[in-house]
């Protein structure tokens, strides 16, 4: 009897061996290690109450700098294969080395799986990174305040160890990067850029298809694509990948009515309130039923024209943004700032080789004006909660914000090899340059700042002002910054709505549906209904109610 | 026991009983180390850290100081209202995938086995086991390269014959075939391999006398080969079926990708889980899906080995 138990006993842990195995990436196996790591912390963040509380009796001189520290910083994107980068950071490490005794590394996170890369980087809590770039809207960076990822700034320790970057964000600004009454990041607040969607597309061909003004509507876009297939056919009208269905939904949305979504509840950004009723919070995913009806219906004819690859929805390999440069497709779907790449004339943007060819953007939200300014946390810098040395990885931050030697280091490289000032203090790319070997990646995207900045004379700024001045007129600041959506309750609803959300939209996006158009949204809101969208809204209304009234 | 004797020791009998026992099957019992050590280290050790699938785990808390939610995390599956589809989409996967996937490797074992020319059969077995090395992410682009409606391998062929395209990737009701054909490509040479050395390990003997009373070679593949695998063959059976709620992520998610449209047929527990919370990373949802398919799992084992020992007691695994 004991034997039988006995072997009962060791099948079942086997067949669990089997479970600790299948979801090491998931699961039990990485606990084991996150053990450790974790106690580590605890003292660790005990050291480093401690140290910031004494920090915040010293003047900014006294901090005591005498022992050499090695401040690693996690970015997005793959690590440069040139050597200008490391030419660049020896010359920066000399600077830090001599002004706060430490020097930075970079870490990067390449962009395949870059989220779960990202989160599982943060999730080791070993202190392989101090500095960590972060969003609030692309980047998780809630989430990961929440699951205790990111360290609490305290006001002391700002004033103590970033006193720039302190002084130069306003009090507004810092209560928008606060969960729970502590500040969590340094947003990118002083760095103008649009990062609101479109189509960018070739204009001098939109005028051969007899659109003089370029494309305006979603409308014209089918114009221009049809036209496109049928003039060139030799050029893909938009080789898109199965990713895209997610910003064309939504731009649909804001194209066809005046809803502003909240950043960092899903993906899809399903909810949201309307310009005029802000703190009403709706999903149009289940109001705008026609709208949507009208959108499958488009997008079933735009497959048939042709504008995308047969199987779009298994399509990885497409290198979309390049071939446009080169004329091999004809649109790019993205956002502002890769347009103000796209309609300058850089080396190798061979499609300005034909003087008539010019790049234009139709912007999400352009029939009804409805655009929406970057909120300042799209780009933040956070401390690791793991860093075994938060106040000087504070102190190299403050001098890469703030200080123009250091600044121009880290983002635009050597001066006379990545970069060089031209007559009118615009920065232009020297001689021979070659972005491969002679360019840098650091992708500083996270306290970029307008003062320092030198402006970039490759580009085409007389389209570009033009452009941003048209936004300025209609936009309206992101309403939302201050509202952290508390999930745990929602979060098993929200995550099966993904699901459906993807499912749907990408049949529906592409035009890969079977049956009409109206019974596929029916069926879709049916699914969302059942998944219980509705207690996902009040949830979150109940939420704005406290926040906002 | 009897016949060694240890005349340095002085223990008792009982101690120096075990202690003999030990360093008599010494040989054997190195050469199962690696496997103890193996499932020591990654199956035993991690097991008490199964607790994240019951609390809302948090970094710097830990698993076991992170606060105590109970089945919470396991009401994602159950609210999903997928459960049953996606157990069946895998339970029926793996069926498929064990009972095709056993048969064939019998068969090549056995006709591997039966071929005379020690040359071919070297190649052959090689051609069939290599599939198994490469990666399911080559596996996924070179089906896609094989498969796709513009440029595919396939479709230009029909296209130069005159026939009508073939779009799977836009027809759900292709891809149990494939997906069953490519497992079977990839892992029958591996799967012959345990069954190729069990034939290995039938008495020559009773083989010599068979033919000395004039068996024919199917005769002698009915009534030797066959019996002497059917343990063989009970063995992984039970193991294969403690896997069964459990599928093949990278076999599914490198060949159908987030091709929503093929989901009705292809959505596995595994790929649905991943690209539920490949957003919001959370582990203990994820740990708590891995708990209950090892439940499940558990369940099977003990079942079938119930069974088994009613049938035959000399098969059962205990």
């Amino acid at each position: 009897m004991k034997k039988k138990l006995l072997a009962t006993l060791l099948s079942a842990s086997m067949v669990m061996g089997i479970a600790a195995c299948g979801s090491s990436d998931g699961g039990a196996t990485t606990p084991a290690s996150t053990d450790t790591a974790n106690t580590e912390t605890q003292t660790q963040t005990t050291t480093d109450t401690t140290t910031a509380d004494a920090g915040s009796q010293e003047t900014a001189s006294a901090i005591d700098t005498s022992e050499h520290v090695v401040i690693t910083y996690m970015t997005t994107g793959g690590a440069p294969e040139g050597n200008m980068t490391d030419e660049m950071l020896s010359q920066l490490n000399a600077i830090l080395t001599e002004k706060v005794n430490a020097e930075l590394e970079i870490y990067y996170i390449d962009w395949t799986d870059y989220l779960s890369n990202y989160n599982l980087t943060l999730a080791r809590m070993d202190g392989t990174v101090d500095l960590v770039g972060t969003a609030s809207d692309w980047l998780d960076a809630w989430p990961n305040a929440k699951n205790g990822a990111f360290l609490e700034l305290s006001e002391d320790m700002l004033k103590t160890y970033a006193p720039k970057t302190w002084e130069s964000v306003s009090p507004e600004h810092w209560d928008l990067c606060k969960y729970d009454g502590n500040i969590y990041l340094m947003p990118e607040d002083n760095y103008a850029q649009w990062t609101n969607h479109g189509f960018a597309y070739r204009l001098d061909w939109a005028k051969e298809a007899g659109l003089a003004d370029g494309v305006k509507s979603w409308e014209d876009l089918t114009t221009y694509f049809k036209y496109v297939k049928e003039t060139y056919p030799d050029v893909i009208p938009w080789d898109s990948d199965g990713t895209q269905y997610g910003q064309m939904v939504s731009g649909w949305i804001v194209s066809h009515s005046n809803y502003v979504p909240i950043d960092g509840i899903n993906s899809g950004a399903m909810w949201g309130g309307k310009k005029d009723d802000l703190y009403t919070v709706y999903s149009p995913f289940m109001t705008d039923t026609d709208s949507l009806v009208e959108y499958a219906k488009m997008m079933k004819e735009w497959d048939e024209i042709g504008v995308w690859k047969t199987d779009v929805l298994n399509n990885t390999a497409s290198d979309n943004r390049e071939d446009y440069k080169i004329g091999r497709v004809a649109a790019e779907q993205h956002h502002t700032q890769t347009w103000t790449d796209l309609c300058s004339h850089k080396d190798g943007y061979t499609i300005y080789d034909d003087p008539n060819a010019e790049t234009g953007f139709f912007y999400f939200g352009e029939e009804t004006g409805n655009i929406v300014a970057l909120s300042i946390t799209h780009g933040a810098m956070a401390v690791s909660a793991a860093s075994k040395n938060p106040e000087r990885a504070l102190m190299v931050y403050d001098l890469l914000r703030n200080d123009p030697e250091c600044y121009r280091l880290i983002n635009y490289g050597v001066e006379g090899v990545s970069y060089e000032i031209d007559e009118n203090g615009m920065r232009k790319n020297p001689e021979g340059y070659d972005g491969n070997t002679d360019g840098i990646t650091t992708n500083f995207w996270w306290g970029r700042n307008d003062d320092l900045e030198l402006k970039d004379s490759t580009l085409n700024w007389d389209a570009i002002n033009k452009l941003y001045a048209e936004y300025d007129k209609i936009k309206i600041d992101y309403p939302y910054g201050q509202f952290v959506p508390n999930v745990d309750d929602i979060q098993s609803k929200i995550e099966n709505i993904n699901d459906i959300h993807t499912t749907y939209m990408k049949q529906i996006s592409f035009g890969k549906y079977q049956g009409s158009a109206e019974d596929i949204v029916a069926e879709y809101q049916a699914a969302l209904e059942k998944a219980g969208i509705a207690d996902v809204t009040a949830e979150l209304q109940r939420q704005f109610d406290e926040l906002y009234k | 026991m009897g016949k060694k004797t240890n005349s340095s020791s002085t223990t008792g009998i009982k101690k120096r009983g075990v202690l003999e026992t030990l360093w008599r099957y010494r040989v054997l019992e190195l050469m199962c180390l690696p496997a103890v050590i193996f499932f020591f280290m990654f199956s035993y050790m991690p097991m008490p850290g199964i607790w994240v699938a019951f609390v809302k785990y948090n970094y710097r808390d830990g698993i076991f100081g992170s606060k105590f939610v109970g089945l919470k995390n396991f009401e994602f599956l159950a609210e999903s209202g997928k459960l049953f589809d996606l157990t069946k989409n895998t339970i029926l996967y793996n069926i498929a995938f064990i009972i095709l996937g056993n048969f064939l490797a019998i068969l090549v074992a056995i006709l591997l086995n039966e071929m005379q020319s020690k040359m071919f059969k070297k190649v052959s077995q090689t051609m069939m086991f290599l599939p198994y090395f490469i990666s399911q992410v080559l596996v996924g682009i070179l089906v896609y390269n094989l498969l796709n409606y513009d440029y595919g391998f396939v479709n230009e062929i029909l296209a130069s014959m005159g026939r009508e395209k073939w779009g799977p990737y836009s027809d759900p009701s292709a891809w149990p075939v494939i997906l069953v054909i490519v497992h079977l490509w990839q892992q029958t040479g591996y799967n012959s391999v345990v069954y190729f050395a069990a034939i290995c390990g039938i008495d020559a003997e009773i083989i010599e006398a068979a033919k000395v009373d004039g068996a024919n070679a199917f005769q002698k593949i009915r009534y030797i080969i066959l019996p002497g695998l059917k343990p063989t063959i009970v063995i992984l059976l039970l193991f294969a079926l403690g896997g069964i709620v459990k599928g093949n992520f990278g076999l599914f998610y490198n060949i159908i990708g987030t091709n929503s449209l093929l989901y009705p047929t292809t959505d596995i527990i595994e790929t649905y889980v991943y690209r539920a919370t490949i957003t919001d990373f959370n582990f203990s949802t994820a740990s708590a899906v891995g708990l209950y398919q090892s439940i499940i799992g558990f369940v099977m084992v003990m079942l079938v080995n119930f069974i088994v020992k009613k049938i035959d007691p000399d098969y059962s695994l205990f």
